[in-house]
């Protein structure tokens, strides 16, 4: 065996640059596109002011309802026939919602692109909403949600939203709604949420080799027939954190593992903090070597990952430890979490730590952004949160010249380990005895 | 309908191809891309669960759990804080065919990429310890809870590969393995799986984007050439079957899964050969999309099946004949029966019914984006072309696929349907809900 001992230097590094962001008026809408030169495919997205946050009280899931009936024919043609035209291009419809916008994407071969859009705007636009196809599709995300509640995690994530954002609130109610919220959506509710939010212009997204792309025909093409203008941004929420924990159980009887849920509150995504915030948590929870996932996977072997993130949205954020645990160490893991989330939070960070979490995630930029549709994800982010178009060459140098100081800081004062809410999700027989033993008291049982 | 047809691809991979093989056996392939600062290192072992001998399942898996917990120069996690502490990304997956391991990291980092994967190829075994293994073992003990068993329908897969191959055939078991062979195994019978299978010879390394094949090779032989082949690499036990089954299997499991849904599959032909590219066209006929024929007749026709659960694909073995699957969900109110007798329509209507032009263009024009999707990264080219040269012996031949599929004609599906998707070679597996028994 002759291995060599010594390991190598980096190169000289190549910058990478963010390809170059054009903004074209059309007809009333702005398309923002991205030039991808040589790339066979390309990708378009329309981004409408419609997100879940539009939802009328008690029908949570309007939206999700809406963008599966989109595709269930237009004023053109019936459901099969606009399948086989999309799907004759190589495409599918991506239609979804989060909480700040509504979205119709396509991704095809460049050449297809103006076909495709073409199709993306007539389901947008002009879909059928024939109210038998509205109910029938209503049902079956009724059903889909079940199925995907059987699942571990969706009713722990539900517990802690609901703790974190209020039950009675949109936000503090799941995105897609749940399955009685979806049952109890009108046809009446679904029509009107396309007639009031789906045929404002809004902002077409593309990304591709431009010089094969005529972007003012594929605006035309997405803004015709739209009429109305661009809807005001309401301001953040505000981040009240309690000053005591709250355990919430969720009973599954027969898991062999524990979900966790551990979250409180964090600011919005455009905080002038997201930078030294972001690096906290990949110190925290992010990387591989993160501390969490050094100590309860590599070290304790309780787990096969476990992440801690901060997601944020327009107007508001949450931090968030997710793990599945072997249910015997359910409460080791839980108070190994809560001290690292603690420790974190007092001590900081160290600058070995630091180094791995600014350069890890200054290159994911040029790593993660090799395709036509991660490049849309990222045009996205600044139209939605009104970020400059240098804004990701900027990110670079704040992610890299972001101090143990600064990230501290951040730790310090968005990280909140005695406000945490905490959602055990497992065999309740189980594991409360042991909950209870280890002074998580006061458990609440989630009865859904 | 649409006015233009997908383009028709002469090459399935438009970017330079280049290979060479280093004294030692390892053959290296270099796919050069200068349009970002990206390049993807990927190493394709030809290892997997296939070559696990009875009492040794999920060993394939396991190693490659190990193989991140440090080598001779490399401490324990400190591969993964190098990766990802130079601004890459990393993983690594474990089939019945093989193991790979790939980075795709900032270019200046190819030499650092190239020096990790050489020592844990080289120097893996010295740096194996009693408490990394029992750590690992537990992690991945975790992963089969995780995504298995703590999930409804979530075996699905462990289940058909015993109904599909018979003992002894080498995908009869599935990659996660047996906990109890697992927990059985000593430090030394590890030890031993690296030193038969982690060796130059039964290795290809790729590298995709921003690097010259001069700049790669010079750097394999400085940090793999001094690596020595292994000349007793174990053979895989066997994969020979005769034919296709003669005799059709149920199974049917009763548990905690919230509505009943049906399996059906069929062993086709290995993945690489003409009539499984048949059987890939047709997978996308029968399952891909709204226009496909299980949407078509089982979630908007009947409706009988919930619409986000119809599928039918492939499953891409190399080594003997792969399965095609087909699946659906119940509709609140349909038995499972009704929902059997409808895919087993779809499936035997083939022969009345064959695949129309439209159908297959269908088919092909998304099967295409698929494939260029797929090549959109350098990561995902560094893979297929170690693919290729480790099942086909030509990095190059991942050329053919694309060009391959959009040629497959009507006559193609229905002689390989009418040889592989008899009823009497079909296995059924049936989830119904209730008490597990």
């Amino acid at each position: 065996m002759t291995l060599i001992a010594t390991r190598p230097e980096s190169g000289e590094a190549r910058p990478y640059s963010f390809p170059t962001v054009v903004r074209a008026g059309v007809t009333g809408g702005l398309v923002v596109a991205a030039h991808l030169p040589g790339q066979l495919l390309a990708a378009a997205s329309l981004l409408l002011d419609a997100g879940a946050a539009r939802e009328v009280a008690g029908r949570e899931g309007t939206a999700t309802v809406l963008a599966k009936a989109l595709e269930e024919g237009t004023k053109e043609r019936d459901s099969t026939a606009f399948a086989l035209a999309l799907e004759g291009l190589g495409a599918e419809l991506s239609a979804s919602v989060d909480w700040d916008v509504f979205r119709a994407g396509v991704s095809v071969p460049v050449g297809l692109l103006p076909a495709a859009v073409r199709l993306l705007a007539e389901a947008t636009r002009t879909p059928k909403l024939d109210p038998a196809d509205i109910a029938r599709v209503r049902d079956d995300e009724v059903t889909g949600l079940r199925m995907d509640w059987a699942q571990p995690g969706p009713r722990a994530d539900f517990a802690l939203r609901a703790d974190l954002f209020g039950a009675t609130e949109r936000f503090g109610r799941p995105l897609h709604g749940d399955p009685e919220s979806v049952a109890a959506v009108t046809v009446d509710d679904v029509l009107a949420f396309h007639a009031s939010w789906l045929v404002r212009p809004g902002v077409l997204l593309v990304a591709g080799d431009l010089d094969r792309l005529d972007l003012d025909a594929l605006g035309a093409a997405a803004f015709a027939g739209t009429s109305g203008g661009q809807l005001e941004a309401e301001g953040p929420l505000g981040v009240p954190v309690r000053d005591v924990r709250r355990t919430i159980l969720v009973d599954r009887p027969g898991s062999v593992q524990s979900t966790l849920r551990l979250g409180h509150r964090a600011p919005h995504r455009a905080h002038p903090d997201y930078v030294p915030m972001q690096l906290a948590a990949t110190v925290l929870g992010g990387a591989f070597t993160s501390r969490l996932n050094h100590l309860i996977r590599e070290v304790k072997g309780y787990t096969y990952g476990i992440r801690g993130d901060f997601a944020l949205s327009r107007r508001f954020g949450r931090f968030a430890v997710s793990a599945s645990v072997q249910t015997a160490v359910t409460t080791p893991a839980l108070i190994d979490t809560i001290g690292e989330i603690g420790r974190t939070r007092l001590d900081g960070v160290t600058e070995e730590e630091l180094a791995v979490a600014r350069t890890w995630r200054a290159g994911q930029l040029s790593v993660d952004m090799q395709t036509p549709g991660s490049i849309l994800g990222a045009l996205s982010t600044l139209v939605i949160h009104g970020l400059p178009d240098d804004y990701y060459a900027t990110l670079r140098q704040q992610l890299l010249s972001a101090t143990v100081a600064q990230v501290s800081a951040a730790a310090a004062e968005h990280l909140h380990p005695e406000g945490l809410t905490m959602v055990v999700e497992g065999d309740a027989a189980l594991i409360r005895d042991e909950l209870v033993a280890a002074g998580f008291d006061g458990i609440v049982d989630f009865e859904r | 309908m649409t006015s233009q047809p997908t383009p028709v691809a002469t090459t399935g991979y438009p970017w330079p191809i280049e290979s060479t093989r280093l004294a030692n056996g390892l053959r290296v392939v270099v796919s050069e891309d200068r349009s970002t600062p990206v390049v993807c290192v990927n190493l394709w072992y030809d290892v997997g669960s296939r070559h696990e001998p009875p009492g040794q399942t999920g060993f394939a898996h396991l190693f490659e759990h190990l193989m991140f917990e440090g080598s001779v120069h490399v401490a324990k996690t400190e591969h993964m804080r190098l990766v990802q502490g130079n601004g890459g990304s990393l993983n690594a997956t474990t089939n019945p065919d093989r193991t790979n391991y790939f980075e795709t990291m900032p270019s200046e980092h190819l030499e650092l990429a190239l020096w990790l994967e050489a020592d844990r190829m080289g120097g893996l075994v010295p740096a194996l310890t009693q408490e990394t293994l029992d750590n690992q073992r537990e992690v991945v003990k975790n992963e089969r809870r995780q995504r298995y068993d703590n999930v409804p329908y979530g075996d699905a897969w462990l289940r058909l590969l015993p109904l599909l191959y018979p003992p002894g055939h080498q995908y009869h078991h599935a990659t996660i393995g047996s906990m109890e062979d697992l927990n059985a195994a000593g430090l030394d019978t590890f030890k031993a799986f690296h030193q038969q299978f982690y060796a130059p010879n039964n290795a290809v390394l790729t590298v995709a984007g921003d690097a010259s094949p001069a700049e790669v090779y010079a750097l394999a032989e400085k940090y793999f050439g001094g690596l020595e082949a292994v000349t007793d690499t174990p053979a895989a036990p066997g994969a020979h079957l005769t034919g296709m089954a003669t005799e059709p299997v149920r199974e049917t499991v009763t548990g905690n899964v919230p509505a009943p849904r049906v399996y059906l599959a069929h062993r086709t032909f290995p993945f690489g050969t003409a009539q499984y590219d048949a059987i890939t066209v047709l997978s996308a006929v029968l399952g891909n999309g709204r226009g496909s024929r299980l949407y078509r007749r089982l979630a908007d026709g009947s409706r009988i099946a919930q619409p986000d659960y119809v599928a039918a694909y492939g499953v891409d073995l190399a080594h003997a004949p792969a399965p095609l699957i087909l699946t659906a969900t119940a509709k609140d109110g349909v038995d499972p029966e009704t929902l059997e007798a409808g895919l087993v329509e779809v499936l035997d209507g083939l022969a009345a019914e064959p695949v129309t032009e439209a159908e297959l263009d269908r088919a092909k024009a998304l099967l295409t984006t698929f494939w260029w999707r797929q090549l959109s990264t350098v990561g995902g080219r560094a893979d297929t072309l170690g693919r290729y040269a480790t099942q086909f012996g030509e990095a190059n031949t991942a050329a053919y696929r694309l060009p391959a599929w959009q040629s497959v004609t009507a006559d193609d599906v229905a002689e390989a349907a009418a040889l592989a998707l008899r009823p009497s070679s079909r296995v059924t597996l049936t989830y119904l809900p209730g008490e597990s028994s």
